[in-house]
């Protein structure tokens, strides 16, 4: 008997974990999802379209969707902005000044999610230290009402996701040869023309698994929209939760959860495909 | 088309001073080298005329007027860097016409220079292929275009061919002189190649620490070095330590070594009496039967190099000279024989405190 290529049994364990914890539970909640709605057990007996029938008829479902991914698109585009001076000054550092801007940059990660977001509606509460500091600036004169809105959402989650950004763009800028700056300021270029022309197309590789990253991960925040977002408006995700464990439809909630995956997997496809090209000639 | 000059230019980085006055002259339409080993100043010299570095001291003039206060991208001049430094991102016709595109000319001129300059360094064809598509050798013809195709005021080049294998550095070391010749472009080329430096340059400066060590042509700064750290730097060479040093007029000298008095050139203003050296290049020296030499010495190591025989010779004082015979001379180890001069290649330096 031949034995198998050591290679693959390498491959075992990791074929093995994401065999149990992604294709098994994927594959089950797309079964579900086709599933009539039972009664006394999670499901019914029979297979169905409805779910998706009235997921598709319904404008608020549309609605719902598409709230939830123009807030991760922008939750993605403010982090874009706000992460790249970051990772600039980051890919500049060395020693312990380095060591300690990392230390920083991840701060937001080594809080708990929970005790993040509390903290964040400490922070906004009428009374709270935005509102008093604003008003003691003169900015304002009566609090603002910042709690439960729409924006305090997007700049939390602008707020945690800022690492997912700032690596992988570090990591490229940090890969960008000094001497190209050199040689392209000695071609004439201004340092506008510079950034323009080398540094950020030579950082894509690092600014497309950022933007992939927060993407996906702000489309799928639960706690955050749940916990400042309020009562009055629904993400994907709260209501998929809502679905699954409060009117316990399971069925439904997973069909709305593979609607989100699949509209996930596609504005993830549409921007690799848009990107392509670039992202060719840029990598190392 | 400029006469550069550089007047006692200074460069410290913390403790360390990199360029402790450094001035030298660029005639134009001249190729100036910059020779020296690592840590000796040349880059830094070449960073500071390319303004990516500001000197502490001292002045650089371009036909007269003073540069120091321009930036870098606008001092018009075209760099070639070690590493090439080609946009990865960029085609070759990018690459090169990115100069262009910055200076917004039209679309149709930009196209005809650069298809222009692409054969001028024998590109034709390569335009739509990324760099990392093409050999060494041509990456650094790219590099070459691409500071060419901008009628550089002057041309830095930094080791352009430290990264190519020995058949392509001599092919585009050719290419660069032809190009910058018939161009007429004042060039500064920094690299610690001596033959390529020799080959190259309408002037070497021989750099040592941050300073220059000799600035003069080639011939000179071979022939007649000024110290020992100029003379081992630029080739093979034989050193005796030399007594009863007496001027005989500017340059002229008669000395005693090894046993020997003999009568030749050497630096000018070397007092009676003081400590010197002969330089003795092994092209100066020849075997010969033991009573018929100036020297007489045992040859201590004999190697067939084919086109050479290859000696070292010991003197009775212990010293060694080295030197290349005809290879069919027949001599072995051990042997006693004698060492003619050629006194027109033998040369007088001052000792100098290393």
């Amino acid at each position: 008997m031949r034995l198998p290529n050591p290679r693959l049994l390498l491959a075992i364990p990791a074929i093995a974990l994401i065999f149990v914890f992604m294709i098994l539970p994927i594959t089950n909640m797309a079964e579900m999802s086709f599933r009539t709605t039972g009664t006394k057990d999670p499901f019914g007996e029979d297979y169905t379209l409805a779910h998706y029938l009235r997921i598709f008829g319904d404008t608020y479902y549309w609605g719902v969707l598409l709230r939830s991914l123009l807030t991760a698109a922008t939750v993605t585009v403010l982090c874009l902005l706000v992460s790249y001076p970051i990772a600039w000054h980051m890919s500049k550092a060395k020693g312990m000044k380095a060591v300690f801007l990392y230390a920083c940059i991840a701060s937001p990660l080594m809080t708990g999610v929970l005790v993040r977001n509390f903290g964040w509606m400490i922070v906004a509460a009428l009374n709270g230290p935005l509102n008093e500091t604003l008003m003691a600036l003169g900015i304002i004169e009566r609090p603002l009402r910042l709690l439960f809105t729409q924006g305090l959402v997007i700049l939390a989650l602008v707020h945690v996701f800022v690492p997912f950004m700032v690596l992988p763009i570090n990591n490229a800028l940090r890969n960008i040869s000094p001497t190209l700056i050199e040689a392209s300021t000695a071609m004439g270029a201004t340092r506008r023309d510079v950034f323009r022309d080398i540094i950020l197309p030579l950082s894509f590789p690092g600014i497309y698994p950022g933007v992939i990253l927060v993407y996906v991960l702000a489309v799928a925040a639960f706690v955050t929209p749940a916990l400042l977002g309020g009562q009055m408006v629904s993400y994907m995700p709260t209501l998929i939760i809502g679905e699954l464990t409060g009117t316990f439809q399971w069925p439904f909630g997973s069909a709305l959860a593979i609607v989100l995956s699949l509209s996930t997997v596609v504005v993830v496809a549409i921007f690799t495909a848009l990107t392509a090209k670039l992202m060719e000639r840029s990598k190392a | 088309m400029a006469t550069v000059e550089v007047r006692d230019l200074r460069k410290r980085y913390h403790n360390f001073l990199a360029l402790d006055g450094v001035s030298l002259k660029a005639e134009s339409g001249q190729l100036v080298t910059l020779l020296g080993p690592s840590g000796c100043g040349k880059s830094t010299t070449l960073r500071c005329l390319a303004g990516f570095l500001e000197p502490n001291g001292g002045e650089i003039t371009v036909e007269g007027v003073s540069i120091l206060s321009t930036p870098a991208n606008r001092r018009g001049f075209g760099v070639v860097f070690q590493n090439y430094a080609l946009f990865p991102h960029m085609t070759v016709a990018e690459n090169i016409g990115y100069g262009l595109k910055l200076q917004k000319v039209s679309k149709s001129e930009l196209t005809t220079r650069v298809n222009e300059v692409m054969d001028l360094v024998r590109l034709g064809g390569l335009g739509d292929r990324l760099p990392r598509e093409v050999s060494g050798g041509q990456q650094q013809r790219v590099a070459l275009a691409r500071a060419l195709v901008l009628k550089p005021k002057l041309l830095l080049l930094d080791e352009p061919l430290a990264n190519l294998d020995a058949r392509l550095r001599d092919e585009v070391r050719w290419l660069i002189r032809d190009l910058q010749q018939q161009s007429g472009i004042t060039a500064f080329y920094v690299t610690h190649d001596q033959s390529e430096a020799m080959a190259m340059s309408d002037m070497v400066a021989v750099m040592k620490a941050g300073r220059v060590a000799q600035f003069a042509t080639p011939r000179e700064i071979y022939q007649k070095p000024t110290e020992r750290y100029v003379a081992d730097f630029t080739g093979e060479a034989n050193f005796l330590p030399c007594t009863d040093v007496t001027p005989h007029g500017e340059g002229h000298y008669s000395i005693a070594a090894a046993g020997t008095t003999l009568d030749l050139d050497g630096v000018p203003g070397i007092a009676a009496g003081a400590p010197a050296e002969l330089l003795l290049r092994p092209e100066a020296l020849e075997l010969t039967a033991p009573e018929a030499g100036t020297f007489r010495g045992i040859v201590t190591k004999s190697a067939f190099l084919g086109s050479a025989l290859h000696c070292e010779i010991t003197l009775p004082d212990d010293s060694v000279l080295k030197l290349s015979a005809e290879p069919n001379t027949p001599v072995t180890k051990g042997d006693t024989v004698g060492i003619a001069i050629d006194r027109s290649h033998a040369w007088l330096m001052p000792e100098v405190a290393p």
